[in-house]
């Protein structure tokens, strides 16, 4: 089961991930920004686990964040669960599936898809991303992904199948770094193919470039 | 099962009673059927009240299951999740399967991984949406690497139901917008308007309108039954000339409110004279009847709000069962 695991990375010592953090407390557990790690009294506190799916649903400025991989978690919560299982429903709300993803991939029974293959597979809409070249491919993954700003997820995928994607900063593709930059002992939170966001890119570029 | 068209739902624990004209549906699990016959006395329906009427209904308990509901979503409105995520809760809260998740084209959980969220072996995938069509058609099955209606594959079996949109019970969902919007108006004297998209990305979405107002046309219960569209004749700008009645009740046929709810609709109506973005976006339903030309016009939220899909999401997937598993194993 996932939750065990879960409990079991946390005995191992993780207690972060993506831009949370969790800590076992007296009834359970809690689960915050990791600016409140030394204000959490001064934050709101939340006991539902579905106040997690609208905390991440707003930036702080009220903007509606599609990605859940940004760097724009709204801070000055704090939400205390009473069990495991709790917890890993709340960090799907967060980053879903990120657990999953993480103990599949640790497990090889899920693997990294590559850019092209996302991209051909692609139809209606997105069919013209089939086109883009690997140097656009490149730049855009660049820019689109880079974890100051766009997406905090570790990047598992080339352009081409077995290629690894050493166009990137070697950090950005190292499960064990920390991509909030504080060298935290954080679960990773892979990106194992490019997601909706991204592809969506792909066409804006293709448009872009053919007009 | 006779359609007798639900008027009211309340759910008790894990018991859910539909009252309708002729009396009240109790559905519960079977484990739950004494429950539910104490919870009629606690509740004090009378008997007599629930007469011939009554029907108990078995909804078996789906522990060892689990339930993906999946929705377009969007990168830009908010809004086009959020019936998913509250037909979600409804289920959750009923306590029928193990695990519930939503899945999205545009939002995450993608479909690449909601199957990794997934731990049981046993997974009813169910589209939150109006029509077959693209989505239904290519874009889910490709995303989640479907065989057909039953994929087995590493140790899982992964079931797809048909569209929300397709269930028979949608007409008594439509029937209930329609009274909750414009509970005093007399039916005899109301003309029933069902909109629809139309033309767009290869969805069927015309044709589930219109199935759904022939068989509500078929009820007589209004005096006129018509559908309209925003891409395709009928047109929804003239609803004033394709309907007779004094009353108009307009049913958007969408899954979730967003700019065609709010703005498009509105303005193709005349409810509103250009597309403004409101300060609450559901005041547009507020200000009902709008007085236009000396008719009065009653405008609902999109079907797909109504609270009632949670019935429609659990009743396709006792429609798949009763096809795929059941007539198979006879
Ligand atoms: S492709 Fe992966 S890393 Fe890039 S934005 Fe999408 S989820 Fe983040």
């Amino acid at each position: 089961m996932i939750k065990d695991e879960l409990a079991r990375l946390i005995k191992e010592g993780y207690n972060a991930l993506g831009e949370l953090e969790f800590a076992e407390s007296t009834s359970g557990y809690l689960l915050y920004h990791w600016s409140n790690r030394n204000s959490l009294a001064e934050t709101r506190i939340y006991r539902s686990v579905e106040d997690a799916r609208q905390i991440a649903r707003y930036d702080s400025r009220g903007a509606y964040r599609p990605l859940k991989g940004a760097p724009n978690l709204p801070n000055g919560w704090v939400i205390e669960v009473a069990t495991i299982d709790e917890l890993k429903k709340a960090l799907d709300f967060f980053y879903p599936g990120a657990i999953g993803t993480w103990l599949g991939y640790h497990a090889g029974t899920v693997q990294p898809v590559c850019l092209r293959q996302t991209l051909n597979r692609q139809t209606g809409m997105y069919r013209v991303t089939r086109r883009l070249t690997d140097e656009q491919a490149r730049n855009l993954v660049k820019d689109a992904c880079r974890s100051d700003g766009r997406c905090l997820r570790t990047i598992l995928w080339g352009i081409e199948d077995s290629q690894p994607p050493d166009f990137l900063p070697s950090s950005k593709c190292d499960p064990s770094v920390d991509q909030t930059g504080q060298n935290r002992a954080a679960l990773p939170f892979l990106c194992l193919e490019a997601c909706n966001l991204l592809v969506a890119a792909a066409r804006t570029r293709m448009k872009e470039s053919s007009s | 099962m006779e359609d007798l068209g639900v008027t009211r739902s309340s759910v008790h624990g894990a018991i859910l009673i539909d009252r309708n004209k002729k009396g009240d549906r109790i559905r519960a699990p079977r484990t739950a059927r004494p429950l539910a016959c104490w919870n009629l006395a606690r509740l004090r329906i009378p008997f007599e009240e629930l007469g011939g009427g009554i029907q108990l209904t078995n909804m078996p308990q789906r522990w060892r299951s689990s339930l993906v509901l999946v929705g377009h979503g969007s990168t830009l409105n908010p809004d086009s999740s959020a019936p998913t995520f509250q037909h979600a809760d409804e289920i959750v809260r009923r306590g029928i399967f193990g695990e519930v998740y939503c899945s999205f084209w545009k939002e995450e959980p993608s479909l690449r991984e909601v199957l990794r969220m997934v731990e049981s072996n046993d997974v009813y995938i169910v589209p939150n949406f109006i029509s077959e069509g693209y989505f239904t058609q290519i874009v889910i099955p490709r995303e989640l690497e479907l065989e057909g209606p039953l994929t087995h594959r590493a140790g899982k079996v992964i079931k797809y139901c048909e569209p929300v949109g397709n269930d028979p019970r949608m007409v008594d969902l439509l029937f209930h917008r329609a009274r909750e919007v414009a509970p005093n108006v007399p039916p005899d004297k109301t003309s029933l308007l069902i909109v629809g998209h139309g033309t767009n990305l290869n969805e069927k979405s015309a044709e589930a309108a219109q199935s759904q107002a022939r068989a509500i046309r078929k009820k007589g219960v209004y005096a006129e039954v018509s559908e309209a569209y925003m891409e395709e004749p009928p047109f929804i700008a003239d609803w004033a000339k394709n309907t007779s009645q004094p009353n108009v009740i307009v049913v958007p046929f969408f899954i979730a409110d967003g700019l065609h709810s709010y703005q498009d609709i509105p303005v193709l109506l005349g409810m509103e004279s250009a597309p403004t973005v409101a300060a609450s976006q559901q005041e547009v339903f507020r200000r009902n009847p709008y007085h236009l030309g000396g008719r009065a016009l009653y405008y609902a939220s999109a079907i797909g709000t109504e609270p009632l899909m949670a019935d429609v999401i659990l009743d396709t997937i006792d429609r798949f069962d009763r096809k795929h598993l059941y007539d198979s194993a006879a």
